[in-house]
């Protein structure tokens, strides 16, 4: 009897020890370690993924698109899905453009995640994942993913820029609001099974992607194709280096068109060459030789130095100053400002800036914007070069005075010019209206009044006479509208110093109506092979500005001063055969 | 002697069994039901599922033809189209564009004209004018 009892001990110790063993091991593994194993097993099944934000589109001022996204997918592999890689492979390498063989090689693997193809269209993707569902294979994954296009391809490629193939903004506007086009990507915490199959009712913490905002830019569309027809028409027809165009409102400052020659395509980035990668607009600096001339001549009036009745003597086409000769290109004698201008005298030009101090003077060139960056929302933007008077020789003034010894950039000369057009106050170039919900981004303020109204006035006068039959751009006129501009030509500056012989840089800036300007325009021809003879601002890049101003006036429904004369042009209307 | 002639038994007490059975059964019908429940949640969980891939399939598929459109519609398409011939220009002379007054927004007063007689109009001169044959 008490044998019997001991054995009863002896199990119920037995059994006690056991289960106490289980309860503490239960403990152990449910409490004290339940951190260890909770990540444990989140690992195995618990996945983040990423929901990726939209990237915002490009639109131009009415809403046309000008880059949008097309929905794409990488194709991945989990290895350990695979039964048999060779008939995944038979069956799959047709949708991926790839041999059988190399998509073989790439699913034998017991890699769970494996990246097979980038950038498969959305049908070839679909009908893959349908022909393996019909064939009860496994394996292969889908990702979502975009690519960016560009509709219009080379159009307006120097301002739009391009993105690279994480899908980050590279050059242009693309890079300048990267951040408010990308957007936030979001995710989710899910669990999937065996299979790799989302369990649903498990699914854990979740953010919604912040989609990108959309930009819309000042470019008019309309505008831009005239501007990129004419610049490409000059490019075919002249051959010259480069090609550069501006068309701005210079009462906003709002850049309207840029075009630029050579130029590329952004859909194929990486067929371009960097030379035709760079938006000389605001990344190339030159003489702008005689175009810079209303500088010397609205600062002498606004300061008072010159005014209606000034007449200089202009030396009848030789003025020796600092032992150097300044010449024209014709011989004059007295010389009133408008005739300095429409005659383009370098010696009046000259003689002007002698008058006034060398700081007054440097004080216009800055206040007009020279020798600092507009601030225009693009990369690359150079300030030009603008020497301060204790870095002048003795014929820096003169020379300044007329264009050279000064380096600016085609922007730059788009605002001083518009300076002019809207009353005296210098611009800031916007170049972005809008982003997301009709948000304005700034506001269209002046950087500073420059020169009086009545100064610019009067200078905006006389280069109205500079289109004249008697100025030197008569080809600049628009039939119907009154143009003011400014024809320059430059002798183009070699890589060790000096002007070289027969190149030259020549440009027309102007504005249209010249009585209550809407458009500010710049044409410049960089080195066309035409002969010094012919290659004149006023003989070759005026007219383009002129067929600019005629086509843009048609499209923006200006009323000409005489209906009459319009009878013969017409504007272009779509009709479908 | 003992005058109880049944033979000693162990009676069975049915309420308490019944009762036994009953609440079984019903744990079991909880039970199952759960794993029902649980099943229809899964079932759901995967129709919720194919129902956003199918979306998300169709959103993708509307954002490529949305793109294939631009596309199709953009500048240098139309360009090539007219270049080609497909598409022809037609001029419209000057003489044939009937000009009428633009709508007058309201003054910065805040006083709305029932009239327009600025004639400085975005790009118009004359609004009053009309031209046409």
């Amino acid at each position: 009897m008490r044998k019997t009892g001991t054995r009863i001990g002896l199990v119920c110790g037995l059994m006690v020890t056991v289960f106490t063993f289980f309860a503490w091991r239960l403990i152990d593994l449910q409490v004290a370690q339940h951190d260890f194993f909770s990540r444990k097993a989140a690992e195995k099944h618990c996945i983040r993924i990423v929901i990726p934000a939209r990237r915002g589109r490009i639109l131009d001022r009415n809403g046309e698109e000008l880059a949008v996204n097309i929905p794409v997918r990488t194709v991945t592999a989990d290895g350990t899905h695979i039964r048999n890689p060779a008939v995944l492979a038979a069956l799959a390498a047709p949708f991926l453009d790839m041999s059988p063989k190399d998509l073989g090689e790439k699913l034998s693997t017991q890699r769970q995640y494996v990246v097979i193809r980038r950038e498969v269209s959305e049908e070839k993707a679909q009908a893959m994942i349908a022909a393996m569902d019909k064939a009860g294979l496994h394996g292969l994954y889908l990702e979502e993913g975009s690519v960016r296009s560009y509709p219009n391809a080379e159009m307006l490629c120097h301002v739009i820029g391009f993105v690279d193939h994480t899908g980050h903004g590279i050059d242009g506007i693309e890079k300048t609001f990267d951040r408010e086009l990308s957007g936030q990507d979001g995710f989710r915490m899910i669990e999937h099974d065996r299979k790799g199959r989302e369990i649903v009712i498990y699914r854990g913490q979740e953010q919604l992607p912040q989609e990108g905002s959309d930009i819309r830019l000042t470019i008019d569309m309309g505008l831009q194709a005239i501007v990129e027809r004419e610049v490409d028409t000059t490019y075919k027809q002249l051959h010259p280096k480069a090609v550069t165009a501006v068309v701005s409102d210079p009462n906003t400052g709002e850049i309207l068109a840029m075009a630029c020659r050579p130029n590329f395509n952004p859909n194929r980035f990486n067929d371009a060459k960097p030379d035709e990668m760079r938006n000389r607009a605001i990344s190339d600096m030159y003489e702008p030789g005689s175009t810079f001339k209303i500088v010397v001549t609205s600062a002498a009036y606004n300061e008072g130095i010159v005014d209606d009745k000034t007449r200089i003597y202009c030396e009848n086409g030789h003025f020796s100053y600092g032992g150097k000769i300044i010449r024209d290109h014709h011989g004059y004698g007295d010389l009133s400002i408008p005739e300095i201008l429409m005659k383009s005298s370098n010696v009046g030009a000259a003689k002007i800036s002698l008058r006034m101090g060398d700081q007054c003077y440097y004080d216009y060139v800055r206040r007009f914007g020279f020798g600092e960056k507009t601030g225009i929302p693009l990369q690359g933007e150079i300030s030009g070069l603008v020497n301060p008077p204790h870095r002048w020789d003795m014929l820096t003034k003169t020379r300044m005075a007329f264009g050279q010894s000064v380096a600016v950039t085609p922007i730059q000369m788009v605002m001083a010019m518009s300076t002019i057009a809207n009353g005296g106050k210098l611009m800031k170039p916007r170049l972005v209206l809008s982003m997301g919900e009709g948000t304005s981004v700034e506001k269209a303020l002046p950087v500073r009044e420059v020169v009086t109204r009545k100064t610019a006035g009067y200078i905006a006068t006389a280069l109205q006479r500079v289109v004249s039959p008697q100025g030197t751009a008569p080809l600049a006129k628009i039939e119907g509208y009154p143009v003011a501009g400014k024809t320059g030509t430059a002798q183009k500056i070699g890589t060790h110093g000096g002007y070289l012989d027969g190149r030259y840089i020549v440009s027309f800036a102007g504005f249209m109506p010249a009585d209550a300007p809407k458009l500010t325009g710049l044409v410049i021809v960089d080195d066309a092979p035409i002969g010094s003879e012919a290659n004149y601002g006023g003989l070759v890049a005026a007219p383009v500005f002129s067929r600019i101003g005629s086509r843009a006036a048609r499209y923006f429904d200006m009323v000409p001063e005489s209906s009459g004369m319009m009878a013969q042009s017409g504007t272009n209307s779509l009709t479908a055969r | 002697m003992n005058g109880n002639r049944r033979r000693p038994t162990n009676s069975i007490e049915v309420n308490v069994l019944a009762r036994w059975v009953v609440a079984v059964f019903f744990f079991g019908l909880a039970g199952l039901f759960f794993v029902y429940l649980k099943n229809q949640q899964h079932a759901v969980g995967d129709e919720a599922r194919s129902v956003e891939y199918a979306l998300r399939e169709v959103e993708a598929k509307n954002e490529a033809l949305k793109a294939r459109i631009t596309g199709l519609t953009s500048r240098g398409a139309l360009q090539r189209r007219v270049d080609e011939g497909y598409i022809h220009l037609e001029p419209i002379l000057d003489s044939a564009i009937a000009r009428i007054t633009p709508p007058q927004p309201a003054e910065p007063d805040g006083v709305l004209r029932t009239a327009s007689r600025d004639p400085d109009s975005r790009f118009g001169g004359s609004p009053q004018r009309i031209i046409s044959r």
